[in-house]
């Protein structure tokens, strides 16, 4: 069969044109790319290194949360729900929970809320140390990747030893967390506790997460060319910011002191001391830092909530079929990426009418039009880089 | 000892030639695995990592014999937009470039291919072919993103060629000859390797061949994470193959000179002379894998400069620092 | 907001009637400034706008209370009949409830503002000049909802392809694997083979 060439050629949108022109080229960043986090289309026009007009498209992967959450209960929109952010799966899972127990008006028990609380702050730095692995390497060093992802394996191991997933744990109850399975029979139904080996294998486990911060920080921050790529660029003033509705590290690198942990209490954040780690800049190496200090913060919360945590029940009493009563709230937690909220619209059946997710890495992203305006081609990537999203979350 | 008739046989003119050409034929794939095989292990080592460890026992040594035959055996992809005749031709173009440096490297006192009375204005020159087979490589591949690569490497290769001979004037100069092989004879006889006065020659010239090689922190033109493999995205197949081996190759002979230029050759101070006709090639190898390994552990330390910092530090501080350098090496020769 | 959860559930109970929440100052405040009425539900102000003080109402919120952080922007499609979920248990006027969630970032409050479109042509302005951040939480709710935003530069379609007809998340949006079959559990269930059935699984742990 002949091939028609000019179609192809045509098709495959890779022009080389003969004559001299000096239009703009259309370049297309993505879908398929290293450094896109997964399907994000950047149509960029480019003026030989100069970036302009740069429009992301996405939707590659929307799934239609908003639409399933309609048609499921409760206890099944978990499963769902935390595929949403999957690098940083557990936490996904906290405000939708939350939000479905505020309207319950249930108690949590407080070893439950300890557990939620641990966690949160393990896929915490297991999202940060991804962020740290990889923004390193689309910038050209490539070893780092090996020295956060090595401890973010140990991180992970520790996830699955309690809730049986390393990314989708799926481990939340209304009203608790799961009844877990310790070491030993699996065949018992009610009180098995964590497994045996969790707490202090944590504990070790955070020292070690809090020495590889070290060497992060030894490799990568004092390093000139790190610091020429990566300071003063992507500058987003808190103004800017804040209007575009970015949230996380990313505000908090502008200057503004924001953190949900401190100011919402669906988790008690506030039996711990822990510093919110602001930058002055708001450019890239400032995102950077922000993320890596964060790291430090979340061992340390861990350790002390090790130390203190409570005995007692992980579930509180709640009937079988879960039907929420009517209402309407709207429960934001910090996920790792920023704020991830659920605007839960119930009507009294065991699934919600309505369910909003506002997740952080849309609207971090929205602002991509704004920050690539006239950049060089490196610096898309690095701009692109630091703001740390994912594609499940931004199209959910 | 040596019979009579095997003597003449070597000294025919044809048959010298054939066994040079063979000789060179196959040191660059030799040159280029045991070179890739360093870069691997060794770019493990730092990453806390194993490397390759099931070809070839538990040290993976024929790894790249196993990379190499998975090559030749691939597919021949040639995209449609291409523009047939030049990207064949831009992987040869590199590999010949690379292979014609070795011809004025001196591995021993008479160890030499050629020993070409302008061995550095020639291995200079040669070594710049290479940037048209990077560009026909970009331009040819019918892909925009081979085509800012391209550009890319254009941009750079030009640009760090200046520091790469700048930096070279200085040993010219103290040596007074610019025959490769005449260099290494005039640092025996001073006693001492260039190095030692000629340190910021030296720098500039290691900086300006990792630009050359377009290895990190010089690797715009390749870019990993931005342009997919940059010029050489289309490339797959022994054609890639090639371009493998010419980086490695060019790495080795890129350090060749300068060890032969600063770090005096086949040479070491207090050898004796009856060693060194033996023991010169091994000395050379030693100090190239030296060098090798300086560019090994800046590729995996460093992230890559961005095109404006690049031809900044090109134009704004290489270029200067090495004209001072000759003024001031200049000034000494006559002086002292 | 340091309470510990039995604090917070007192609280939540008093809620409904809104007589001694911490937030009912703040949010009779903003309600009276932007000519709306408050409500608070778990912790959550609800503000409702008429259509014609929407842009206004935000920006009296930005410029005065602070509230210059843009969280998000969608709707809520209120039908008695639905082609997915349940129906609603009492009757409600059909339309559709736009709502918008804006906070400040200096002490962390949040208020929902909230307004009522007409359910068969939703138009209302902008609000892009207001808030950067609504572009594309507008272009969502415009290809979800089919809302239409009225000086918004590029309605174009975000999440779905271009020739996507409908509006997915409006409740008389089938969702069409549940036209093909019901519920994926209840087809693909088999009958237990014979011998599984004769005697009671056992509940010994083999390793026990």
């Amino acid at each position: 069969m002949a091939i028609d060439t000019d179609v192809i050629r045509h098709l495959s949108e890779a022009q080389v044109s003969v004559e001299l022109q000096t239009e703009d080229m259309t370049l297309n960043i993505g879908p398929q790319h290293p450094s896109t986090h997964g399907v994000l289309r950047l149509v960029a026009q480019i003026d030989g290194e100069r970036a302009h007009d740069v429009q992301p498209v996405i939707g590659y992967m929307h799934r239609g949360y908003e639409k399933l959450s309609e048609v499921r209960t409760y206890p099944q929109i978990t499963t769902i729900v935390n595929r949403i952010d999957w690098v940083s799966g557990y936490a996904n899972e906290i405000p939708f929970i939350v939000a479905a127990e505020k309207l319950m008006e249930l108690e949590v028990p407080p070893r439950a809320q300890y557990i939620r609380l641990v966690l949160t702050e393990m896929a915490r730095i297991s999202s940060h140390l991804i962020f740290m692995a990889s923004y390193p390497l689309e910038l050209g060093a490539a070893t780092p990747l090996f020295f956060a992802l090595r401890e973010r394996e140990r991180v992970l191991d520790l996830l699955e030893s309690v809730t049986g997933g390393r990314f989708h744990p799926n481990f939340n109850r209304i009203g608790g967390v799961k009844p877990v399975a310790g070491a030993g029979s699996t065949q018992k139904k009610v009180g098995q506790d964590l497994p045996v080996d969790f707490l202090p294998e944590t504990m070790d486990a955070m020292d070690r997460v809090s020495k590889v911060c070290d060497e992060l920080e030894d490799l990568v921050a004092g390093n000139e060319i790190i610091l020429a790529r990566t300071r003063g660029v992507g500058v987003f003033p808190i103004e800017v910011a804040a209007s575009y509705g970015l949230s996380g590290p990313n505000l908090r690198a502008s200057g503004a002191a924001f953190d949900l942990r401190k100011i919402e209490n669906y988790l008690p954040y506030d039996d711990f001391e822990f510093n919110v780690i602001t930058g002055t800049n708001g450019d890239c190496w400032d995102r950077w830092h922000c993320r890596l200090q964060e790291i430090r913060e979340s061992a340390k919360i861990i350790q002390q909530a090790i130390d203190g945590i409570p005995s007692g029940d992980l579930q509180a009493k709640v009937p079988k079929v879960i039907k929420v009563p009517a209402g309407e709230t709207y429960v934001r937690a910090e996920n790792p990426k920023g704020e991830m909220g659920y605007y839960l619209v119930s009507d009294g059946k065991d699934g919600p009418y309505r369910l909003k997710i506002r997740s952080a890495s849309f609207s971090n992203l929205s602002i991509l039009p704004w920050a690539l305006e006239g950049v060089l081609v490196p610096d898309i990537i690095a701009i692109m880089g630091s703001l740390d999203f994912v594609l499940g979350d931004v199209d959910r | 000892m040596i019979p009579e008739f095997i003597v003449d046989f070597f000294s025919n003119f044809w048959v010298s030639l054939a066994g040079k050409l063979l000789l060179v034929a196959l040191a660059i794939p030799l040159i280029g695995m045991a070179l890739g095989f360093a870069e691997i292990k060794l770019s493990a080592k730092m990453q806390a990592r194993v490397g390759p460890y099931f070809a070839g026992g538990r040290w993976g040594w024929a790894q790249l014999i196993a990379d190499g035959i998975k090559f030749f055996q691939k597919e021949d992809i040639i995209p449609i937009a291409a523009d047939r005749p030049v990207f064949k031709a831009a992987p040869m173009l590199v590999l010949v470039s690379t292979v014609a440096l070795l011809v004025v490297i001196p591995f021993g006192p008479g160890l030499i291919f050629q020993d070409l009375s302008v061995g550095v204005f020639y291995a200079l020159a040669i070594s710049s072919l290479s940037t048209i087979g990077i560009l026909m490589a970009g331009w040819s591949s019918g892909n925009k993103y081979s085509l800012i690569g391209g550009l890319r490497a254009a941009g750079q290769l030009i640009a760090y060629e200046l520091p790469l001979v700048l930096a070279v004037v200085g040993s010219v100069i103290m040596a007074g000859t610019m025959s490769m092989s005449g260099i290494v004879e005039a640092q025996i006889e001073a006693g001492f390797p260039y190095v030692i006065f000629q340190f910021v020659g030296f720098g500039i010239f290691i900086v300006a061949s990792l630009a050359e090689l377009t290895r990190i922190p010089f690797d715009m033109p390749i870019a990993e994470s931005e342009l997919v493999m940059g010029y050489l995205t289309e490339y797959s197949g022994f054609r890639f193959l090639f371009f493998f081996l010419a980086e490695f190759a060019n790495m080795f002979t890129l350090s060749a000179i300068a060890v032969t230029l600063f770090l005096g050759g086949y040479w070491l101070p207090g050898i004796p002379e009856s060693l060194v006709e033996l023991a010169g090639p091994f000395i050379v190898l030693g100090k190239v894998f030296l060098l090798a390994f300086v560019m090994i552990w800046f590729r995996w330390t460093f992230p890559r400069f961005r095109e404006d910092q690049l031809q900044t530090l090109a134009w704004k501080w290489l270029i200067p620092i090495a004209l001072v350098n000759i003024a001031a090496t200049a000034f000494f020769k006559v002086m002292l | 907001m340091s309470s510990s959860p039995s604090e917070t559930d007192a609280a939540v109970e008093n809620e409904t009637q809104a007589q001694s929440h911490p937030l009912q100052g703040y949010a009779g405040a903003v309600a009276e400034a932007v000519g709306g009425t408050a409500g608070i539900q778990f912790d959550t102000i609800k503000i409702k706008i008429p259509n014609d003080t929407w842009v206004d109402a935000h920006i009296t919120a930005r410029d005065e209370f602070g509230l210059v952080h843009f969280s998000w922007l969608s709707a809520i499609d209120w039908s008695n009949e639905v082609e997915v979920g349940d129906a609603l248990s009492d009757e409600v006027e059909e339309r559709l409830e736009l709502l918008t969630t804006v906070g400040d970032i200096s002490e962390g409050r949040r208020v929902t503002f909230s307004t009522d479109l007409d359910h068969a042509t939703p138009v209302i302005p902008t609000l892009i000049d207001v808030y950067a951040g609504a572009n594309w939480h507008e272009r969502e709710a415009h290809e979800m909802f089919g809302i239409d935003f009225l000086g918004h530069p590029n309605l174009a379609h975000l999440y779905l392809p271009d020739g996507f007809l409908g509006h997915p998340l409006r409740k008389s949006f089938p969702l069409l694997t549940r036209e093909v079959k019901p519920w994926p559990g209840k087809v693909d269930v088999e009958a237990m083979p014979e011998k599984a059935t004769a005697e009671e699984p056992s509940t010994e742990n083999p390793e026990a």
